[in-house]
């Protein structure tokens, strides 16, 4: 089994809500799940992290909550994308694309040489 | 915005706690079903599927701990948290709460009722347009301090000189009373006569009808109008909106009823409740008064208010009045020679007749505010000590959750909490006791027809006190013991076993209760020191006796009469009134000694006097009176004869004067046939024809100054007080004369119907000494009744502490007089340093309350002694109590306690 390591400071928030774009409403659950494989099981969302990031999109608006039924017919709490997510994805997508893109020309020129 | 919303969400988080954990559960539980159910699917066993989901997924309970800290504001729910375990710890020691609250009700009740007081006298403006820009001119002039009395025509040249600063000024005239006839019926009313600018100046609208106009009151005898007080309309005509239009008769000249002014205003003084507003012109046919008193520039009667200009400060103001002063002095030599002018603010104190006292007011407030503080400070002293002692109990409590993990900043915060909500209760109760207070104090009875309102009702103001009190309180009370208690070495603590350790809250504790003692021992000696001013003042000789002697105030102008009529009728009022059953004498005089607005006084141009280089013509107070006025008063006559029917109208005037009179102009020297005159009136010099015993006339405050007497018939004044001397109670004479008059004249109001000893009982007779005396006498019992409290408290605890060492030497054989002893020698190091520190604190208290001393020295050493006396008694016998317990100790019990 791969060392799986705890979700980056940050990072998460991006993930939640792509995670949605992707997908359309999803528990929480299913958010945890989709987060885990698309790292190929590298990361681990558990509780403790998933529960108070989806909360605080919540309170920022970005998401918005509902109970509904799961695929089995369990009671879930279903988290949607609201346009001020959709925002939000676009606004840290830039960010994440600039970030990348200065980081990368740090790490570049090392591995050209090597 | 997004930071507003989240805050928003959190603050609405804070409320739906409960309801929001029970969905993370139920979230929390889906998740890990779903989890469980994907495990079996690839293949696990259901108990080796769960394992692996709770493994993984962590711990339950710090997510949702985590998660409700982001669900709401951490301050504030800590803060409920705090409130929350306070309220408990609160209710599981209901004998410290009751205690608690009850000592601080005591403190902030005292502060609240006394402040509500002050507030009402000194602190709340007047119901007026921008009080903050509404002052009052005075005038001073040569030789003279400043008072308040303009001519007409000085108003209007300052008038016109001042529209640089004022943007109106206003006139009105004060302090007379008239009788205001309806339908036949007439009833004394308090009127202010004004200009017409008077009440847009003030910028008040009318509750009913119409005010005065800016184009009234400016001609003399002209706008026969009146506007009423809404208290008055409501009392004399119960509010009902007809009397509006309403034609009526002021003094028997005929007006119209125009209007009612708005209900919160009572016209420009703080406690005088003025009944009725009259143009200023009217005053020249309505009141005895030269019709030209518009145009006479000698003639100072009247106040003036102004609106200062927005932006004008009183500096400026004042620049522009000295400027018109000196115009004035050299224009007008011989009536405004070298006046100075000034003004002060109107609000809040209201108009004061004599600025210099309107300083005194705020300095008794002020004075009765730092006695109230130190009831406070004394019951912030023993709750503090009351929490030390919890402190104490409660320090194993503390060090544990110390132990636990508790932050020190966050122990202290929850120990605070608890002593302000303790304050809080303190502070709810304290306002129910405030305005148990208040209301006794506004009920005082003031034994005068002048309509005085002392309306000592609860505004923000004294709400914003009561709460400041009552946090700083909390505040002060709670962080001592607070920090002491978080400070404490937990380690040490913990390992002490059961006894609870005191050592240094002892001391501190002490240190506390000697305080208290102190603070109380001042109270009571300031206490003591008023209550026997009162005393003296009751027993002071007053020159003439009150006692057996009724007053009735008539003035037969309210009915019409003109001058020749009145006299008169006061002619043979006195001739009936005399021939009353058990009258023994009767006589008319036109003031009474101690009445409100005073008596009248002039300056004095005497024969063979000269004034001290420098000072102006001296002044003195007089009275007009009928024949047997000093019969009837029982003022002694030292030389000469008293005034007689043969001192009439075309007689030689003549004067009786006082002694201080006499030794003051003519010491050594008869002064009998000597003459002087008013320098109002000098066409008419006095002769001197008696010498009477010094009596107290306006104030008793200033018994030295120069007064005499003429005849009424002389210095003829429409308004007069009949005065009778009984046999007996003074009390039945009062309704005979009553009758008397009615059957003379129905339509004359009688009024001021009360014996002389009840019309002493004013605020510059006994009141204010009764007043003062009882309100510092009320503080003195509270600060000894906590200072005995203080004492208790400490001395009990104390022992009970050292219940195991009393023990043991009683084992070892110890008399248990010998414990009496020791405790009672620890109660006698506190008592004796309080009453030391007691006595310093009074002798600087004192200095403060001199002004409102009368008779009785700052450093009275009766006072000291007999309150000293009083605390060390009761606070011995707070000793005993706790020491005789102690002496009962079994040491067997003792020894196996704790």
């Amino acid at each position: 089994m791969a060392a799986k390591t705890e979700v980056q400071q940050g990072t998460l928030a991006l993930m939640i809500l792509k995670t949605l774009e992707v997908l359309g409403p999803q528990h929480g659950y299913g958010i945890a799940r989709r987060i885990e494989q698309i790292s190929g099981e590298q990361l681990m969302v558990n509780y403790g992290t998933l529960y108070p990031a989806l909360l605080k999109l919540e309170q920022e608006g970005c998401v918005r909550a509902q109970w509904g039924a799961s695929e089995n017919n369990r009671k879930a709490k279903y988290y949607r994308l609201t346009p001020a997510g959709r925002k939000q994805i676009a606004r840290e997508e830039k960010q994440w694309a600039q970030t990348n893109a200065i980081l990368a020309r740090f790490l570049a020129p090392e591995g050209e040489r090597s | 915005m997004r930071t507003l919303r989240k805050l928003a969400m959190r603050f609405a988080g804070l409320f739906r706690r409960g309801r929001r954990d029970s969905e993370l559960a139920a979230e929390m539980e889906t998740h890990l079903q779903m989890y469980i159910e994907d495990n079996l699917r690839r293949g696990m066993s259901a108990s080796e599927a769960r394992r692996q989901a709770l493994i993984k997924l962590g711990g339950m309970e710090q997510t949702k701990e985590s998660y409700r800290e982001q669900h709401s504001v951490p301050f504030i729910g800590t803060l409920m948290q705090d409130v929350r375990y306070g309220l408990r710890m609160l209710r599981k020691s209901p004998g410290f709460t009751i205690v608690a609250v009850l000592t601080l009700a005591l403190g902030i009740g005292a502060n609240t009722a006394i402040f509500s007081i002050v507030d009402f006298l000194v602190l709340r403006p007047l119901p007026v347009e921008r009080p903050g820009q509404v002052v009052y001119l005075t005038v001073a002039r040569k030789g003279h301090g400043p008072h308040t009395a303009f001519s007409y025509p000085d108003f209007i040249d300052i008038q016109k000189q001042t529209a640089n600063v004022f943007s109106d000024l206003s006139a009105v005239g004060m302090f007379v009373t008239d009788g205001l006839s309806v339908n036949g019926q007439s009833q004394p009313i308090w009127s202010s006569y004004v200009t017409g600018d008077f009440f847009r100046l003030l910028g008040l609208k009318p509750a009913l009808g119409r005010l005065i106009l800016p184009s009234e009151g400016s001609v003399a005898g002209a706008d026969p109008v009146v506007v009423l007080s809404y208290a008055y309309w409501q009392s004399r005509f119960n509010g009902d909106p007809s009397v509006i239009g309403t034609k009526a008769s002021v003094n028997g000249v005929p007006v119209t009823i125009v209007g009612v002014a708005p209900q919160s205003f009572h016209g420009l003084t703080s406690l005088v409740d003025f009944q009725g507003y009259i143009p200023l012109g009217m005053a020249a046919t309505l009141k005895d008064i030269p019709t030209d008193f518009l145009e006479v520039r000698a003639d100072s009667a009247i106040a003036l208010v102004a609106r200062l200009k927005t932006g004008v400060t009183m500096q400026q103001a004042q620049t522009t009045l000295s400027v018109v002063a000196q115009r004035l002095s050299q224009q007008y030599p011989t009536t405004d020679d070298k006046i100075a002018l000034g003004a002060l603010h109107l609000s809040p104190a209201g108009l004061a007749t004599d600025p210099g006292s309107a300083e005194t007011l705020p300095f008794m407030g002020s004075i009765f505010l730092m006695l109230a503080a130190a009831v406070l400070v004394l019951a912030c002293m023993n709750i503090a000590n009351l929490f030390l002692v919890r402190a104490a109990a409660r320090q194993r409590e503390m060090a544990m959750r110390a132990a636990l993990g508790a932050k020190r900043a966050r122990l202290v915060r929850q120990l605070l909490t608890e002593s302000l909500l303790l304050a809080l209760l303190g502070c709810v109760a304290g306002i129910i006791l405030g305005l148990g207070g208040s209301t006794a104090a506004s009920s005082i009875p003031l034994h005068t027809s002048l309509p005085i309102i002392l309306d000592f009702h609860f505004d923000w103001r004294i709400f914003a006190y009561a709460l400041g009190a009552a946090v700083l309180t909390g505040v002060l009370v709670g962080i001592m013991p607070a920090l002491r208690a978080s400070r404490s070495n937990v380690n040490e603590i913990l390992h002490e076993g059961g006894r609870t350790s005191t050592a240094g809250g002892h001391r501190l504790r002490s240190a506390l209760v000697t305080a208290q003692v102190g603070g109380s021992l001042m109270l009571l000696i300031v206490a003591g020191l008023l209550v026997r001013s009162l005393q003296k003042a009751q027993r002071t000789d007053l020159g003439f006796d009150p006692i057996h002697v009724m007053n009735l105030t008539i003035d037969p102008h309210e009915a019409g009469y003109d001058e020749t009529h009145a006299r008169e009728f006061f002619h043979t009022l006195l001739e009936r009134a005399a021939s009353l059953p058990g009258v023994q004498s009767a006589s008319l005089a036109t003031s009474v000694p101690m009445a409100y607005g005073g008596g009248d006084a002039a300056f004095l141009k005497i024969d063979g006097y000269e004034p001290p280089k420098g000072q102006e013509n001296p002044g003195a107070g007089y009275n007009a009176v009928s024949p047997r006025y000093f019969e009837t008063m029982h003022i002694s006559l030292l030389r000469g004869r008293e005034i007689r029917d043969s001192d009439t109208q075309n007689s030689q005037r003549v004067a009786v004067i006082d002694q201080t009179m006499a030794n003051r102009f003519w010491r050594g020297q008869d002064p009998i046939g000597r003459r002087f005159t008013m320098t109002d009136n000098p066409s008419h010099p006095l002769e001197v024809i008696g010498v009477a015993k010094h009596a107290v006339a306006n104030e008793i405050f200033s018994p030295d100054d120069p007064f005499f007497y003429v005849p009424l018939s002389q210095f003829y004044q429409p308004q007069a007080t009949l005065q009778l001397r009984s046999a007996g109670a003074a009390e039945p004479m009062g309704r005979e004369a009553t009758d008397l008059i009615r059957s003379l004249e129905p339509a004359i109001p009688v009024f001021d119907v009360e014996p002389m000893t009840t019309a002493l009982d004013t605020l510059n007779g006994f009141l204010m000494f009764r007043f003062a005396a009882a309100l510092a006498a009320s503080l003195g019992i509270l600060g000894l009744i906590l200072a005995v409290v203080g004492v208790y408290g400490v001395i009990s605890y104390a022992a009970s502490q050292r219940t195991h060492e009393i023990g043991i030497r009683l084992a070892l054989g110890a008399q248990p007089t010998q414990i009496l002893k020791m405790i009672f020698r620890q109660g006698l190091i506190i008592v004796g340093a309080g009453v030391l520190a007691g006595v310093l604190a009074a002798i600087a208290m004192a200095r403060l309350v001199g002004n409102l001393l009368f008779g009785v020295p700052p450093g009275d050493l009766v006072t000291y002694v007999t309150a000293s006396a009083l605390l060390v008694v009761v606070a011995l016998i707070a000793c005993y109590i706790p020491a005789r317990r102690a002496m009962r100790v079994d040491p067997m019990i003792a020894l196996r306690y704790e």
